[in-house]
């Protein structure tokens, strides 16, 4: 981290303080984290434990902590047909009520086991609607973890500037360092 | 009020006008000013400036809001653009949204543009190979087209000139198809690659797989460093603009090299509309110019016009450039402005794996990819259709992650990727033939939302197109099959023509004005203080990328301009 973050000082040295022209306001940090959830509160909440079950906090965070459910929706308004909205949002819904049925009590309050149960049984569910959202809402979480800030700086270790190409070096015996245990 | 009046004439008057700022643009500024010229660039997008101007260049993936992949919105309201491999949430500021500048697409045409300071300059994939005496010599050679004025040596002095300035990387391999230069020393090959050029050269003696040459910095000379641009970082996301200036840009290298001069005015935000031709002087004598912020119509003088509007844009211009003498656009005395379009055809790949070399992978990113130079028909026809293709070529390992499960165990699966082995793949760059029924106009009706006639493009592919689609999948078939590549799948993936980003052609160079706009300095046969540097003046395609080229032929024709000047020809 040390050594990109003295790259990118050295870059700004090279080409010249890096500011933002005015045609390129859209570009700030503030409107790219800004969001409004297309989802009610408590489903939002659902959608937060679902990610959080799909990627759940071991020795590094869960999707939750990182923000991964305001991921999931944010792609599903701003990138994807209007259907997958609805699947989205009729997704919280079935999970809760499957939730209901089996353990009689809403999604948010199951134990982590009963989660995993509800959520394997979505994935091979007859359901169109209940399959659908899982494997729609598993892709999301996926991305937007393994791209998210923590797990490119500490896990992938993504270079920006990487500064270097060898053609021919031997395969690393571990291409990732951190392993998470359960 | 009459001093008035001659006042904004002077303000308004220059040495020359360049039309256009992207990579022949650039140099056609650098060249003029460098030459003493007071130059003015007229560029009808926004300005970009080194740098400060590249608003993603310095964001990690994370800080996208769609990490990348655009919003609906913008996929649907831009249909075309949408199509361009390097369109996304990183680059979509420099590309033209549809809407800008609407065309009529008689056959289907995806027209990929960028309007800022800097144009394609900025977006390019920067594979700069020179053009050999085979491509010079071929529409003559094999009847198409028309001749070409000029030979391999008339350019091979200038190739060496702009190569030195740029910075082209590449390895000298003493092939007659594809001329050594001024490089800088070539990128890294991987062990597959080295592997597939060495059984290449074993089976076949007039095929070869070279490591690509590009404009990429790999070792800066002391001319780079006086630009103020340091060594290629390797990042492989070119398309935000390099704030090292680690690969040539006009932005980069020709317009602040012109601008030290002290005799560039660059005006962004100029729309030219036409070129003024002066009857009773017999020449042109300024660009009409619609300010793109407040719409206004202006108008600009100098005594030589270079015009380097990237192709359709050129001969739109010229089209759109009408008086007395000239009815049907500038220069244009033969009917044939517009026509003898052509371009790349980039539709056919190919794939396949290979599983020796387990125990060795690559480390960093490279900006570049080995290149296989044409082979077909090079010394004599010797296939059913006419010219030839080049190839890319390269080879990666895949990590392979496994995303089953939920839970801890998705976890463990997603941090312990596992590397497949080895992947291969290439696509074709075929040389088209220019006809006569390939062409753009203007449409007689409709108009952009400047109020300029829309450009009526009708290019299409042919049989010679289709033929040589199945030899490249035949013959590179046949070569991964003789290095024990397995798995091979071939594609044609039926691309719309302009999606490879090369057309060229409509105001062709030729020896005589019956036949040809352009003669051999560019300069057009019917007002010779004008001049087309950019893709519009190509006589034929060869299967080359063709941007080495422009900026050759646009330094040659400053250079030949200048002293016509002197010689008070012009």
């Amino acid at each position: 981290m040390e050594r990109r973050t003295a790259l990118k000082s050295m870059a700004v040295a090279v080409g010249g303080l890096i500011s933002l022209p005015t045609w390129a306001n859209g570009w700030n940090k503030a409107t790219v984290q800004s969001f409004n959830s297309p989802l009610t509160l408590n489903a939002n909440a659902i959608l937060a434990e679902v990610v959080e079950t799909i990627i759940p906090k071991t020795n590094t965070p869960g999707a939750k902590e990182l923000g991964v459910h305001e991921f999931v929706q944010k792609m599903v308004a701003d990138c994807y047909e209007p259907s997958a909205q609805e699947n989205l949002t009729k997704g919280v819904a079935i999970t809760d009520e499957m939730a209901q049925k089996t353990f009689n009590k809403p999604f948010v309050d199951c134990s982590a086991e009963q989660r995993t149960e509800l959520l394997n049984q979505m994935s091979k569910s007859a359901d169109a609607s209940a399959k659908g959202f899982f494997s729609l809402v598993k892709g999301l979480t996926i991305r937007g973890y393994m791209n998210s800030e923590y797990v490119m700086t500490n896990i992938t270790k993504y270079e920006l500037i990487p500064g270097r190409f060898h053609g021919c070096v031997p395969v690393p015996s571990k291409t990732i360092s951190q392993k998470p245990t359960k | 009020m009459a001093n008035f009046a001659i006042d904004a004439v002077k303000e308004t008057t220059y040495d020359a006008i360049v039309i256009g700022s992207g990579i022949s643009g650039g140099w056609s500024a650098k060249e003029l000013t460098g030459k003493g010229l007071r130059t003015l660039v007229l560029e009808r997008g926004r300005d970009v400036k080194h740098v400060t101007d590249y608003p993603t260049t310095m964001k990690n993936p994370w800080e996208f809001e769609h990490r990348g992949q655009l919003p609906l919105k913008v996929r649907e309201e831009n249909p075309i653009i949408s199509k361009c491999y390097a369109f996304n949430e990183t680059s979509e500021h420099f590309f033209v949204k549809d809407a800008e500048q609407p065309y009529v697409q008689e056959k289907p045409f995806d027209w990929i543009r960028g309007y800022q300071v800097g144009g394609k300059s900025l977006l390019w994939a920067r594979q700069t190979q020179r053009w050999s005496e085979f491509d010079f010599e071929g529409p003559a050679r094999d009847s198409f087209a028309v001749d070409w004025p000029i030979r391999y040596a008339d350019i091979a002095p200038w190739y060496s000139y702009v190569e030195k300035f740029a910075g082209i990387a590449g390895n000298k391999d003493g092939l007659p198809t594809l001329p050594d230069g001024e490089f800088l020393p070539p990128h890294d090959w991987n062990c597959v690659e080295k592997y597939f050029s060495q059984q290449v050269a074993k089976q076949y003696k007039d095929r070869h797989v070279i490591m690509g040459r590009c404009a990429h910095i790999t070792k800066p000379q002391p001319v780079h460093l006086q630009q103020g641009r340091a060594q290629c970082q390797h990042r492989t996301i070119c398309e935000r603009g390099c704030p090292f200036g680690g690969y040539f840009s006009s932005n980069a290298s020709t317009l602040p090299w012109a601008a030290k001069t002290g005799k560039l005015t660059l005006r962004p935000n100029s729309v030219v509309h036409s070129i003024i031709y002066d009857e009773k002087k017999g020449k042109a004598t300024g660009v009409r110019v619609i300010d793109a912020t407040t719409k206004q119509m202006m108008e600009f003088y100098a005594r030589i016009i270079f015009v380097n509007a990237a192709a359709l844009n050129t001969n739109l211009v010229l089209l759109n450039s009408t008086s007395s003498r000239f009815p049907n656009g500038l220069g244009n005395d033969n009917g044939l402005l517009g026509k003898y379009v052509a371009f790349h055809n980039y539709r056919a790949g190919i794939s396949g794996e290979y599983d020796g070399f387990l125990d060795s992978t690559t480390d960093g990113r490279r900006p570049n990819s080995p290149y296989i130079p044409r082979f077909r028909n090079v010394y004599k026809q010797e296939t059913d259709f006419l010219r030839g293709y080049a190839a890319g070529f390269s080879a990666g390992r895949i990590s392979r992650t496994s995303q089953d499960g939920i839970g801890a165990d998705l976890k463990e699966n997603l941090f312990n990727p596992s590397l497949g082995g080895w992947h291969v793949g290439s696509h074709m760059m075929g040389e088209t033939i220019p006809k006569e029924s390939n062409y753009v106009a203007l449409d007689s009706n409709q108009k952009d939302p400047f109020g300029i006639p829309q450009l009526r493009i009708s290019v299409a592919y042919d049989d010679n197109d289709d033929k040589m689609v199945k030899d490249y999948q035949e013959q590179m078939t046949e070569m991964f099959t003789m290095a024990g590549f397995k798995n091979i799948k071939v594609r044609d993936d039926k691309r719309n023509p302009g999606l490879d980003i090369h057309e060229m052609g409509g105001v062709r160079m030729g020896k005589d004005p019956k036949t040809s706009l352009l003669n051999k300095w560019n300069q057009l046969h019917a007002c010779k203080n004008v001049f087309v540097t950019d893709g519009a003046c190509m006589t034929s395609t060869s299967t080359q990328n063709p941007s080495l080229t422009y900026m050759a032929l646009s330094a040659r024709a400053v250079d030949y301009a200048v002293k016509e000047i002197t010689k008070k020809n012009l």
